[in-house]
């Protein structure tokens, strides 16, 4: 079948999917099935995981954080509220998973990435709607008989798992149809719990500017042979929202709660070295906020970092604003230093180099900066 | 994950384990004279770094790069369909260190640089010390890095191991190698 006779029947799946959305509702409190079957033994496993998770340097232990994103799985999933655990785990890829006996992990490379609460509740949402269909037992009698059993547990992104495929493959990790489904009940479940749906289709249009950012697109992604396409799923989502516009965001609220960890989960994002997604990321995120110092700095850091063609340049105009922003990081001088200290220009490195040891005098680098002096 | 894929190559007999000792050449410039012995691995997955260990894969891993020129990448592939990340000639201390910060990061674990400072490794380097919580298992590692850039191409080595007990007990014979290091022009 070619591509666009393949979108085209697609496109008509999803419409009818918007019929069935609007009857869909959602099954009662899913029991503990019994532990002699396959589901038993799943669950056994993910309680093993679950168990593993909450001693795990990488979760995140912020009870306020961690109550306030568990309460918005809990208006979306209302009744199933009680059987729904949400763990913060703090790894900078864009993932959220649930696991069938009720453990629901949301990474920090999430946090980050999404602009207001809705956006947030469409990805939780989307999750519930596996969840709520029991999508992971379908996966698992597939998986059982292609020998992927690795790559199943991969879905629930457990911790040794992260990264394996890449910055957004958990919004890949089940087939076509069952993508497709948790996208119309968790926009369901968005509207039903008073937010805007269209923020669903705004994640996929943030989330393909840092996939074309790439240099590789699509086509070498083989996330894309198997899945609906990301500019897809976003018209998909459009629709659905459009039929039912309205609701509320509550993207100040959501920035106050990021505040104390934007440069923590910044810094992790800059770490991964996949400099021309973070700058396609940043940049969005300044075109939002110009005026946040946090922001600039991290781009000027990924531009430095790269340092190909005018990087530096734009590093140094980045580290220029944020530092006559105020606020910024004792790192952006180091940056500035860095920067004027490539391009030849001594003295000015020098004074951004005492700056930034005034500031942090006992940085891990210190000494090599002062070597530099 | 990587040395999950390296400790099943052992078990499944597709790699190979040979005994060091002395002085030894990596590559084509480099030599080092080594502090007892060391286990070299062969496997799958391995490379472009010369990977020693004195307790095992999955305890502690001595990385020796012997001359990565520039364009390469610095690892095997894997991460999935992140980008390879790679050398560049023109890369200062701070970006080498970054390079290997993504390295280490590709498969969601932990690097918090803890120490950066020159070095006389190979003439002219510089020295970092990292504290590394691995993905897979959730262990924390210590490790400790020297590198220098030679006539454009990178020489290094990187050594981690658990922060408790094996970290502290091989750290002097590490550093104690480093200093041993010479290049050939």
């Amino acid at each position: 079948m070619k591509r666009r006779q393949f979108l085209s029947f697609c496109s008509g799946c999803l419409f009818a999917g918007l019929a069935n959305a609007q009857e869909w509702s959602a099954p009662p409190r899913l029991a503990r099935p019994d532990v002699a079957s396959d589901e038993g033994g799943l669950w056994a496993l993910m309680d093993r995981e679950e168990a593993r998770l909450r001693r795990s340097p990488f979760a995140l232990r912020d009870p306020h954080l961690q109550r306030y994103v568990q309460d918005i799985a809990c208006r979306l999933a209302t009744e199933h509220c009680a059987d729904l655990r949400v763990h913060l785990v703090r790894t900078p890829f864009f993932n959220a998973t649930m696991a069938p006996n009720g453990m629901m992990q949301v990474w920090t490379g999430l946090l980050l990435r999404v602009d207001n609460e809705a956006q947030l509740a469409a990805v939780i949402g989307h999750e519930i709607g596996h969840y709520l269909q029991r999508h992971q037992l379908d996966r698992l009698r597939d998986v059982k008989k292609r020998s992927a059993f690795g790559q199943f547990l991969g879905m629930f992104g457990l911790v040794g798992m992260a990264g394996q495929v890449g910055l957004l493959a958990g919004m890949f990790a089940y087939g076509r149809e069952h993508e497709s489904e948790a996208d119309r009940i968790g926009s369901l479940l968005m509207r039903r719990a008073g937010y805007d749906a269209a923020e669903a289709a705004n994640i996929w249009e943030n989330l393909q500017l840092e996939l074309k950012a790439r240099g590789d697109g699509e086509q070498n992604s083989p996330l894309f042979a198997t899945h609906p396409p990301a500019e897809e799923r976003q018209a998909a989502l459009r629709r659905l929202a459009e039929a039912a516009p309205g609701g509320i965001t509550n993207a100040s609220a959501w920035q106050k709660r990021i505040a104390p960890y934007l440069r923590e989960w910044l810094g992790d994002e800059v770490k991964r070295g996949q400099h021309e997604e973070s700058i396609a990321l940043l940049t969005r995120k300044i075109g939002s906020y110009p005026a946040n110092a946090e922001y600039l700095h991290a781009r000027a850091e990924a531009y430095r970092l790269r340092a190909k063609g005018e990087d530096l340049q734009t590093a140094l105009a980045d580290y220029q604003v944020a530092a006559s922003l105020g606020g910024e990081p004792a790192e952006t001088h180091r940056g500035m230093g860095l920067v004027f200290r490539a391009i030849g220009d001594s003295a000015a490195a020098r004074t951004h180099f005492q700056r930034y040891l005034e500031k942090a005098p006992d940085a891990p680098d210190a000494p090599m900066i002062r070597s530099y002096l | 994950m990587k040395v999950l894929v390296i400790a099943l190559a052992l078990l499944a007999g597709c790699a190979s384990v040979a005994k060091l000792e002395g002085e030894r050449t990596v590559g084509e410039r480099m030599t080092i004279t080594l502090d007892g012995a060391w286990n070299q691995v062969n496997a799958p997955g391995v490379g472009p770094a010369d990977l020693w260990t004195l307790e095992g894969v999955p305890v502690d891993r001595l990385l020796i790069y012997a001359g990565v020129k520039d364009g390469q990448p610095v690892h095997t592939q894997t991460g999935g369909t992140q980008k390879h990340i790679t050398f560049s000639s023109r890369m200062q201390p701070e970006q080498i260190v970054a390079m290997f910060e993504g390295m280490f990061t590709r498969d969601g674990s932990r690097f918090r640089l803890t120490r950066l400072e020159p070095s006389s490794f190979a003439g002219n380097g510089f020295r970092f010390e990292y504290a590394l919580t691995r993905s897979a298992d959730d262990l924390q590692l210590a490790g400790v890095g020297y590198a220098a850039v030679s006539n454009g191409e990178l020489f290094a080595l990187l050594y981690q191991a658990p922060r408790i007990e094996f970290f502290p007990r091989h750290r002097a014979r590490v550093e104690a190698m480093a200093r041993t290091v010479k290049l050939k022009d």
